[in-house]
């Protein structure tokens, strides 16, 4: 009798610690469950981040591509995890890679994460955002020692070298150098590298978007004169900033035709003659001045914040044909511009370049883009013997892309640059 | 006299056992507890990381390059752009995390835990879980630890957030109030060392 009791009571205590035991363990199970449940995500999501890792080194090597890749990672016979990439044009200029991943949890479940990459598949460039550039090589100007360039440079066509000329940055053409670097008189410095046989950029067939600037049927609020020759005179305002005026003659020192001033006048910054324009003075705003002849450069035409790169000026000098340095009394010592020059067909030139004596230094803060090399001076055995030397410098600010002059021209290129990087959140669940 | 000897002898076996199972029930017990209490706070971290991560991972999703992505960032509350609806037509929206004082949670044991608000926009506050330590550091792409509060002109050169978290059991319920209630608060830490965003790579 006693004997059985004893064996029912042992049987119950078994009975009883073994539940306390399942529960303690059960609750033991579930606090590292509750972490393999947060492991197993990141896995889930890293498996994300491999897909899209995966799709972006086939996009790198192949930009046209678009469909799907799957890749499934085993074990001995059951799949570990899996993810699959898929590259989509959206239409827009807008394509997307998606990638989501597959990853079997203990209980059946799969864990699902989805990684979006969105693209700019056209990106819009400014040509301010290079220092130097021409559409033709120019077979008769040459860089020459005491040429220095300060920023990008870039050529359709070739650089023609004769001495030894500085690049402070990377140097781009799309056919190569005459001589070769290191060559014959080619005894060029470049302190950044150069590249040859890059893409052609190309010149715009026009400048209409600064044109429709000027034209109030479609809303813009710029100035077009009509007039064969106009002279635009620009002054400082105040010491406050962007208070400058705007002085618009139909002679040189005639009577004031038309003016405005920054800050007050309505006016987006686009002016465009139809013909030549003569331009001189230190700006104190944003403009850009456009001709659809030739822009005449007079004086020096200079910002009144020239402390780069904080200056809050900004200036575009856009001609269908020629930027031309006038020879004048006021050029005859050193021409100094700060703004970006664009000669649609033309270059930018120097008046009677071969002939008087040197006339100091043609120092450009900005940007030079043209058809093709002008001349802005001659020399013989490497030394110049008229016209001026080259300094030409490029204004920091131009780089971003975001300040550049109102409505100066630019291009399209072809580019997948990565503007938005989505990855889903997760929502906690407590099952596990 | 056999009778009373084994009635004795049964009353002392008897004891022995009850008292090996009140103390296996003790013991029982407080295993229960401490492991509930890890658990309960590792829900609490997982939960509160889980948010957090996402959302930083999408800092600067449908904001303009030129545009900084965080807007204000300290050592325990930061703000950023992020479009949460993807809806390119809506500007996006600010989502600012800050801890608030202890005095918010002062009916919990722990005297250190406060609770994790969320805001987005001039919305309401959230909560989305209680912490001990809420910590954030900003790192340039250098790896340069910025100062705290990062200058409004250095907020663009923020590359990398480093965000700490712990998280405590708001009880200690083997410690009665007042004696010392830290000594078995359950407790959890998690550490993002390189919580970095895409969009701010750009």
């Amino acid at each position: 009798m006693g004997g059985k009791a004893i064996l029912l009571v042992t049987i119950g205590f078994g009975f009883i610690l073994s539940y306390i035991s399942y529960n303690i363990s059960g609750m033991s199970t579930r606090a590292v469950s509750n972490m393999s449940h947060y492991a197993s995500a990141t896995e889930s999501h890293n498996l994300a981040l491999n897909g899209i890792n995966v799709g972006l080194a086939k996009l790198y090597q192949d930009t046209s591509w678009t469909g799907t890749i799957r890749q499934e990672f085993t074990g001995r016979d059951h799949l570990i995890g899996a993810f699959s990439v898929t590259m989509a044009d959206l239409g827009g200029d807008v394509a997307r890679m998606r990638s989501i991943s597959e990853y079997p949890v203990p209980g059946g479940d799969t864990f699902n994460d989805t990684i979006e990459v969105f693209f700019d598949t056209e990106k819009f460039n400014g040509f301010e955002l290079l220092t130097f550039m021409t559409n033709q090589g120019g077979n008769e100007n040459f860089w020459i020692t005491g040429d220095t360039v300060w920023g990008e440079s870039h050529s359709n066509g070739r650089f023609h070298v004769n001495g030894k000329p500085v690049f402070m940055d990377k140097v781009t053409l799309s056919k190569g150098f005459d001589p070769a670097p290191g060559k014959g008189q080619n005894k060029a410095v470049f302190k950044n590298g150069y590249e040859t046989g890059v893409a052609e950029i190309p010149l715009p067939p026009n400048f209409q978007e600064l044109i429709d600037a000027t034209n109030p049927v479609l809303g813009g609020t710029g100035r077009m004169y009509v007039n064969p020759e106009i002279w635009v005179t620009l002054t400082p305002g105040t010491a406050a900033p962007n208070d400058g005026m705007v002085y618009v003659r139909l002679s040189s020192g005639g009577p004031i035709a038309d003016s405005l001033q920054f800050g007050v006048d309505v006016f987006n910054g686009a002016l465009v003659g139809l013909g030549d324009v003569h331009v001189q003075g230190t700006l104190d705003g944003e403009i850009t001045i456009g001709s659809l002849s030739d822009i005449i450069i007079e004086d020096n035409t200079i910002y009144d914040n020239r402390d780069y790169p904080n200056s809050d000026d900004i200036l575009g000098l856009v001609s269908e044909n020629d930027v031309i340095i006038a020879d004048n009394t006021p050029n005859q010592s050193n021409v100094l511009i700060d703004g970006s020059i664009f000669c649609r067909t033309g270059s930018l030139d120097v008046e009677n370049y071969n002939s008087g004596p040197v006339r100091g230094k043609l120092e450009v803060h900005g940007s030079i883009v043209q058809e093709d090399r002008g001349r802005v001076g001659s020399y013989a055995g490497g030394s110049l013997q008229h016209g001026y030397y080259k300094r030409y410098h490029f204004d920091d600010r131009l780089a971003s892309g975001s300040i550049r002059p109102p409505f100066y021209p630019g291009y399209w290129v072809t580019t997948y640059a990565i503007t938005n990087w989505w990855e889903n959140v997760r929502i906690p669940d407590y099952r596990y | 006299m056999a009778a009373i000897m084994d009635i004795m002898i049964s009353f002392v076996i008897g004891g022995v056992l009850l008292m090996i199972i009140l103390t296996a029930n003790e013991i029982a017990a407080e295993n229960h507890m401490v492991y509930n209490g890890d658990m309960l706070v590792q829900e609490m971290l997982v939960s509160t990381v889980a948010i957090l991560e996402g959302e930083f991972r999408n800092m600067g999703f449908g904001v303009d390059e030129a545009t900084p992505t965080i807007t204000w960032g300290d050592s325990a509350s930061v703000s950023f752009l992020s479009d949460l609806d993807r809806n390119d037509a809506t500007p996006p929206d600010t989502i600012h995390y800050f801890i608030g004082p202890v005095s918010e949670l002062s009916g919990t044991q722990n005297e250190i835990d406060r609770l994790l608000h969320r805001r987005v926009n001039n919305g309401t506050v959230s909560s989305i879980g209680a912490v001990t330590i809420f910590r954030l550091s900003y790192l340039t792409q250098d790896g340069v630890i910025l100062p705290r509060p990062v200058p409004a002109p250095r907020l663009s050169e923020i590359h990398t957030v480093e965000v700490s978290i712990e998280v405590q059991n708001p009880y200690a319920p083997l410690n009665p109030l007042g004696s010392n209630p830290e000594a078995l608060f359950s407790s959890s830490l998690w550490q993002q060392t390189r919580l970095a965003s895409q969009n701010t790579r750009r």
